[in-house]
């Protein structure tokens, strides 16, 4: 980006360099360091732990109302859905519709310069300012500006350019990176404000209050207002069919900005064109309620071209990266974004890491998704790492991105670039070769026993010298916090081989005259080598329900911790292995379905192979898949949805008097809740059928942290977001935490165990088992 | 799904957003608001130069001047700048947000509902419509090119307001601190 930069510019520009060298939330800090800066900054963690659950509320709350008084038209699903087929249409009509808007901006008076990268928005812009003597700018917020990092960009060529919005002023006073698209100094404390307001304008400002400091930005801002000759704003739309910017605004400073100068810059993003004043009322209805729970910002405006002859409007249109995101049949959904920021506001580990290293520039869950686009793989890399994959920011976007699919198609280009670990590589490739892996787990179910000593866990401190080998750091690290399983010496798939798994009573066939009932069960590779009782206690439920269970031999992983990491090859060699193997199993046993009780394996096979295939561009497999996904189904949706509606009665015990040890709390896991759509099965079943007290937990649909390798390579984010579930599942009372996926069950139990908590952590098909009569 | 008076709504929307909604029979009345109104005790108000000859709400003008407030028109920014009080009209309000919708081309008459302190917002009562919808049609007719193209419309919505610092909410930032749009029947 560096142009022809005149000699005494090279040294404004040299120290602004050194500047952010310094800088620790920078975004050229390499990722590791952003991360460490974030992780020890306790007042954002705490402003984001206040924030996180107060949004989730405000948001329902506003969306709720709105659907309540004005009905179904007005629910969150259905004006996503409007909103998504708007966007769609702009982005497949996108020269037609620039062609319209520009037209009617032109039309009206405006000047569209059309900017493929972001050096050419950053030159067309200070060439203006040149031409027109201009060397002070005031802006409003706008994050085109600081994707393509227009201030620096001016002011290493001497023209000042001020924030006005609040936040991002007191970011630039700070000389810090915003920290999340909306709010900018969420991360920053009142204290902090007061001081830097302090230096800033040279008077004392109150530490405490607040009023007071947004006072100061009246008066502080009021001669750039009334002397800057350029304001630069952003657009939220560019609505086509009369050239017109939309932009949402609520301090009043955009209005101030885009009216006092004599010239007034839009910049935006190709991405934001839209077609009918129509759709803009959609995107307004969705975007505030988004971002902030608002039922709307305090000032939307609408600029038609400059608005009295004496003025001068440009509209700055950035491609940088946007059209090769549209050329992608995949990352063109990401064009849909109208910036709400609700992916971040609703991410687990963003919420421990803030918007400094869960991103660059873009944070969030789209911020992950389009930085590769905008700023390179590179940047993009680090990032991505830190997403667990639950599914949350997919559930909140207004336009319907699948953004969780996105990012682990980011998270494949980060491997094909950079590579995996050598570790995760040995681990992927063991599991997809059977043999070896059945070898191999059976030594270490083994050899784990000094360590293990006889407990289900490898802990920290029987870990002793072994913790002291190459490569253990690592393990000893996650074992402090999460004690690890250990390998069961007698898998499941041992302890039901040559048995007949028939119905243990016979209720089906006399009760409903239909025939048994018969699955192939797939019990995934946690369950089958680390908690066989697990699949003891699915068998044992299923034969009482009237089921007869067959347990394919050869079955293996179903590749889902391979694909998770971006390794698609072993990841499909399992996949292919799995559908192979079913199919067979189908065949052979005539099953009506295919089961599990691992939510995460039921999702990898039903969802995740189809799209792997298609992107594999394997027809054939990607047919097997589909025809193979009809037969599989979860335990928990089996049980609620085919037996118990089926009339099956299962013969519990009394819940009797009500005991501690029968007060139960219910982890939604992420794959169950936000990919199954299950909530109200489990609680079916521990209520009604099983006759159990249930207490929910606050925020009982938050992930739990495991996030697959993500809690290996971020300890740390994993750790404080298991800790929330603890500590919420702790703060019902109940004896004992269940969920229906191994995953979260290692995760959870690991956790117990190693901070000595008092709660029993079991699948629901155990406490099924555990209740049987 | 219920069906509520428009007023009723457009003013449980309006205060929830800290700002006043009235409804009165009409222009006398309005005036008795606005002349009432703490925010007059400076006894000063700023009007868009074309105000007087607007109609109806021209016709306010001469109420507030038999109670003793002066009219001064806004010139330019820095005059208006932190003036305790401003007059606009509105073309439209909106019942489902408790927005108003304001139009004036002119910097002058933009002004007013920028840099005062607190914003009267006249609108008539035929003119309250239920939904954002017919905001948009409106915002459709208002910025077709020619003579009477409206190139800067503002769907007003309460004062000006951020929680920026701790999300403390502070009403009062850039713009007005207070909006108090009055319905005239």
């Amino acid at each position: 980006m560096k142009n022809k930069i005149p000699p005494q510019q090279q040294e404004s520009l040299k120290s602004a360099a050194v500047e952010d060298d310094a800088n620790p939330t920078d975004e050229h800090q390499p990722f590791e360091q952003r991360l460490e800066h974030a992780l020890a900054d306790g007042q954002m963690h705490s402003a984001l732990g206040r924030f996180a659950p107060s949004w989730r509320a405000s948001r329902q709350a506003v969306f709720g109302y709105e659907e309540d008084e004005y009905g179904p038209d007005y629910s969150f699903t259905h004006m996503r859905s409007l909103l998504r087929e708007a966007k769609d249409y702009a982005i497949e009509h996108q020269s037609e519709l620039l062609a319209q808007f520009r037209a009617m901006a032109e039309a009206a008076g405006a000047i569209v310069y059309e900017a493929r990268t972001a050096e050419e928005a950053n030159r067309y812009i200070y060439e203006l300012c040149t031409r027109k003597g201009i060397d002070l700018v005031v802006k409003s917020k706008t994050m085109v500006s600081e994707e393509t990092e227009l201030n620096h960009y001016l002011e290493a060529r001497g023209i000042k350019a001020v924030e006005t919005d609040l936040g991002e002023w007191v970011a630039q006073l700070a000389h810090e990176r915003p920290s999340h698209m909306v709010m900018p100094i969420i991360h920053k404390t009142r204290q902090q404000v007061g001081t830097l307001l302090t230096e800033a304008t040279g008077r004392e400002i109150s530490r405490e209050n607040v009023a007071e400091q947004v006072a100061v930005i009246r008066v502080e801002h009021r001669k750039s207002f009334l002397n800057a000759a350029m304001g630069i704003s952003g657009a939220n739309a560019l609505i086509a069919e009369s050239g017109t910017v939309m932009m949402l605004t609520n301090e009043g400073n955009g209005r101030l900005v885009t009216s006092l100068p004599p010239v007034h810059v839009v910049m935006a993003g190709y991405d934001k064109l839209i077609g009918t004043f129509a759709e803009a009322m959609t995107q307004l209805r969705l975007l505030a309620r988004s971002a902030t729970g608002q039922h709307i910002t305090s000032y939307t405006t609408f600029i038609t071209g400059p608005a009295t002859s004496d003025k001068e409007m440009h509209i700055v249109l950035v491609d940088n990266g946007r059209s090769k995101m549209r050329a992608d049949p995949r990352f063109k959904d990401a064009l849909r974004c109208i910036r709400c920021a609700a992916c971040a506001n609703i991410c687990p580990p963003y919420q421990q890491v803030g918007g400094h290293a869960f991103g660059y520039i873009y944070s969030g869950a789209i911020g992950l998704v389009v930085t590769p686009f905008h700023h390179g793989i590179e940047a993009g890399a680090g990032p991505q790492s830190l997403c667990v994959s639950c599914n949350a920011c997919e559930t909140v976007c207004p336009v319907e991105i699948p953004l969780p699919s996105l990012i682990l198609d980011v998270r494949h280009r980060a491997v094909e670039a950079k590579g995996l670990p050598w570790l995760k590589k040995a681990i992927f490739g063991a599991l997809a070769r059977p043999r070896f892996f059945d070898v191999a787990v059976r030594f270490f179910s083994l050899a784990q026993l000094p360590v293990t000593r006889g407990s289900n866990y490898v802990r920290t401190r029987s870990l002793g010298i072994l913790g002291k080998l190459p490569g253990m750091h690592a393990i000893v690290k996650l074992a402090g916090w999460r004690s690890l399983p250990a390998f069961a010496t007698k898998p499941l798939r041992d302890r039901v081989k040559g048995q007949v798994l028939s119905p243990s009573k016979i209720s089906s066939k006399d009760e409903l005259g239909r025939s048994t009932i018969t699955v192939c069960y797939f019990a995934g590779c946690m369950t089958d080598r680390l908690f066989p009782e697990m699949g003891e206690a699915v068998i044992k439920v299923l034969r009482a329900c009237g089921v007869q269970v067959t347990f394919p031999q050869k079955q293996n992983c179903c590749g889902l911790i391979a694909l998770n990491s971006g390794d698609w090859a072993d990841g499909a060699t399992m996949a292919r292995q799995t559908i192979t193997t079913l199919e067979q199993a189908l065949e052979k046993s005539k099953a009506d379905y295919i089961l599990s009780a691992s939510a995460s394996c039921v999702v990898s096979i039903v969802q995740d192979y189809m799209k792997l295939f298609e992107d594999l561009q394997q027809p054939g497999w990607l047919r097997r898949a589909r025809a193979l996904a009809e037969k599989v189904m979860d335990f928990t949706s089996f049980m609620d949805h085919v037996l118990l509606a089926n009339g099956t009665k299962l013969s519990v015990r009394e819940g009797g008097e009500r005991t501690d040890d029968v007060i139960v709390t219910y982890h939604d896991s992420c794959q169950s809740i936000n990919c199954l759509g299950l909530r109200s099965e489990a609680r079916h079943i521990i209520q009604d059928v099983l006759g159990l007290e249930l207490r929910e937990m606050p925020q009982s649909d938050v992930c739990c942290g495991f996030g697959g390798s993500t809690s290996i390579e971020h300890g740390e984010v994993a750790e404080r977001i298991m800790n929330n579930k603890l500590n919420n599942a702790e703060s019902t009372g109940a004896a004992v935490l269940v969920a229906d996926n191994p995953g979260c069950l290692m995760h959870l139990r690991g956790g117990v165990d190693a901070s000595g908590r008092k709660m029993r952590v079991l699948h629901l098909a155990q406490l099924m088992a555990e209740r049987l009569a | 799904m219920t069906t509520i008076d428009p007023f009723v709504r457009f003013q449980e929307r309006l205060t929830a957003v800290g700002g006043e909604a009235h409804a009165v029979a009409g222009i006398t009345q309005a005036a008795e608001v606005i002349s009432s109104h703490p925010a007059l005790t400076d006894g000063e108000v700023i009007v868009a130069p074309n105000f007087a000859a607007c109609q109806p709400w021209g016709a306010i003008l001469p109420l507030l001047t038999s109670k003793g407030i002066k009219i001064r028109e806004a010139g330019s920014p820095a005059s208006v700048a932190d003036a305790p009080a401003g007059i606009s009209g509105a073309e439209l309000a909106i019942a489902e947000t408790g927005s108003v919708l304001l139009a004036e081309n002119s910097l002058e008459a933009r002004v007013v509902g920028m840099l005062t302190l607190t914003h009267f917002v006249l609108v008539r009562e035929e003119r309250l419509l239920p939904m954002l919808e017919d905001a948009g049609n409106l915002l459709q007719k208002l910025t077709v090119a020619g003579p009477d193209q409206r190139r800067y419309i503002s769907l007003v919505t309460g004062p000006s307001r951020t929680a920026d610092i701790e999300r403390t909410l502070t009403i009062g930032v850039q713009g007005p601190r207070v909006l108090c749009v009055i319905v005239v029947g």
